[in-house]
């Protein structure tokens, strides 16, 4: 009833020179990087995402979003959106990058290309505060149910001031900062004399 | 725009006030946090018309502690026992991705010594084998037959007993480290792991007996649960709940890494997409994982490093780049994007679990016409880990 595969040769993995190309033949030069064999980064403008994204799924094996996910560049003013799309046949992923103003902070949804992006847009939304307009679950809460403050994973979100204030230290306990306790015990050097 | 007012606007009647009309017939029920079929700590808020489920939703947060956040303050060494909890189940693979991701941006990778490679390979593959023993046996217990679990658990701790042994830690690890493992193999654990497989070879006719040729089974799980095989690229399934489709497609062959390309396995597929398929491929897995782990302790050597010469871990700094890095867990493709800024700590990190997508946009698109008593069963045979889901 059921069909064991036996292991085949993988292909030749020279797929990422051939894509890069195709896509500077179509879309004009691009920045790319190799990271690995299989891995190709290319970053490409904020208004040519949804045509090459388009584009490597409806003409080329690129067929599978596996990943997206953004990083807060806040000395730069950006923040950078990172899709990892995968030809399964070709065993070979794609990251394409774009930038995005911080302050807008507004990029266009893919959910209509890959169903699971809106899981992946209703996390950066709910984490970095970037909208995904059209996008069916953009403001609802994913994790954070009921969190009032800036969205966490921004770089200038600091943790140990929202800790303090919505955990303050109940009066009359004791302190237990391992700096306090042992300059307590082992005097104010840290270590015993 | 509220979860409640989102809900609503889709036709949802999210915990309706007093006056809103309410189909009468239609039930509204949580099914978790707290239940003994829900995978973890994870619901699923479905609307019931009888038994059958007319639509649902998943909802996580309840195990939210901000690892990713975590890891953006931490030196690149204080990480370790962080990455081990985003799976309870299965802590190895993320120990891996953490060590490999930033092996890759330091360059440090080409050092990592040969015995280290086997080393971590023979890691990865008992975290799969007893992960997926966990599964298998869980796919029957949610139909209610014990004996089972019972059996594929105590297989299980048999070798958790090994990861003991080799690590101290039963569950969590924290074994694989920059560049290589933590500490050698024990005197005589091969033996003592060859002992485990011996009683997981003798069992598995057993288990053969007791779930696939189970007509209570059989008839619960063959035809249930089919995931259509046009959402294989649509939504990006991986793991046992894809290759049920009958599509080979396994990281350990497609993107070869550690070990794997010198050790011979196949990958097993099955026919159907039900709980049936999908737990006769991780049967036949349990199979290969075995004979994966004896190959590997015949072809290991056994003299050498098991670790590469560190950079002092409280000063080492990373140059800029990103990354990411992908491994077979037993669930799926398991993933970490992993970007460095050349400071002395990971600029960000984002974990892709298999169960991100299973959870959430493959469960809820199968709930409807589902019937209510499936669900645990759906739910284990998806695999979802909702630690994975929030990190």
């Amino acid at each position: 009833m059921f069909e064991i595969n036996d292991k085949t040769n993988a292909p030749a993995r020279d797929h990422g020179t051939d894509i890069l190309v195709r896509l500077q033949a179509r879309f004009g030069a691009l920045e790319s990087h190799r990271q690995r064999q299989d891995l190709l980064r290319i970053e490409v403008g904020q208004d040519q995402l949804l045509p090459v994204l388009s584009w490597l799924k409806g003409d080329t094996p690129y067929v599978q979003l596996t990943h997206l996910t953004a990083v807060d560049w806040i000395e730069e003013d950006r923040f950078e959106l990172i899709y990892l799309v995968t030809a399964p046949a070709l065993f070979m992923t794609l990251m394409i990058s774009i930038s995005i103003d911080r302050v807008s902070a507004t990029a266009e949804s893919v959910f209509n290309l890959w169903l699971q992006a809106e899981t992946y847009e209703q996390e950066i939304n709910e984490m970095f505060g970037i909208d995904f307009p059209g996008s069916p679950r953009q403001g609802v809460p994913f994790i954070l149910e009921g969190w009032d403050d800036m969205p966490p994973m921004r770089r200038d979100f600091d943790t140990v001031e929202y800790c303090k204030r919505t955990h303050p230290e109940r009066p009359g306990r004791d302190h237990t900062d391992p700096r306090t306790y042992v300059g307590k015990k082992f005097g104010e050097k840290g270590y015993l004399t | 725009m509220s979860r409640t007012e989102h809900l609503k606007s889709l036709g949802y009647d999210v915990m309706p006030n007093a006056g809103t009309e309410v189909d009468p017939r239609e039930v509204q029920l949580w099914f978790g946090p707290q239940h003994p079929g829900i995978t973890g700590n994870m619901s699923v808020q479905v609307w019931l018309e009888g038994d059958t489920i007319k639509r649902g939703i998943t909802h996580v947060g309840y195990l939210h502690r901000g690892f990713e956040k975590l890891m953006e303050r931490r030196k690149f060494i204080q990480s370790f026992p962080v990455v081990c909890r985003i799976c309870v189940a299965e802590p190895d693979t993320n120990e891996y991705l953490l060590a490999q991701s930033l092996e890759e941006l330091s360059g440090m990778d080409k050092d990592v010594p040969e015995k280290a490679q086997w080393i971590r390979t023979l890691v990865m593959e008992m975290s799969r084998l007893q992960a997926t023993l966990m599964v298998l046996g869980g796919s029957v217990g949610t139909m209610g037959m014990g004996t089972a679990p019972n059996w594929t658990y105590t297989l299980r701790d048999f070798v958790l007993d090994s990861f003991e042994e080799l690590t101290g830690g039963r569950v969590y690890h924290m074994y694989t480290t920059y560049g290589g493992v933590r500490r050698d193999l024990p005197t005589g654990f091969a033996l003592r792991l060859e002992e485990t497989l011996k009683k997981i070879d003798e069992r598995l006719p057993y288990l053969d007996d007791l779930i696939f040729h189970n007509e209570v089974f059989r008839m619960r799980s063959i035809g249930v649960g089919v995931v259509p095989v046009e959402w294989a690229d649509e939504i990006g399934i991986t793991g046992p709940p894809l290759r049920a489709m009958g599509i080979a497609r396994d990281v350990r062959r497609d993107y070869p890494y550690l070990k794997y390309p010198e050790l011979d396995f196949k990958v097993c597929t099955g026919e159907g997409s039900d709980i049936y398929a999908r737990a006769w491929v991780r049967r036949q897995e349990i199979s290969e994982s075995v004979s994966i782990i004896r190959q590997i302790l015949e072809k290991m050597p056994h003299e050498g490093p098991y670790s590469a010469k560190l950079p002092n871990m409280l000063t080492w700094t990373i140059p800029r780049g990103s990354t990411y890095v992908r491994a077979e867990a037993s669930r799926g493709e398991m993933g970490y994007m992993m970007v460095t800024d050349g400071s002395d700590k990971i600029r960000r990190v984002h974990v892709r679990g298999p169960s991100y997508t299973n959870a959430i946009t493959v469960l809820e698109r199968m709930l409807p016409g589902t019937n209510i008593a499936d669900l645990s069963a759906l739910m284990v045979s998806l695999q979802t880990c909702p630690p994975e889901i929030e990190r």
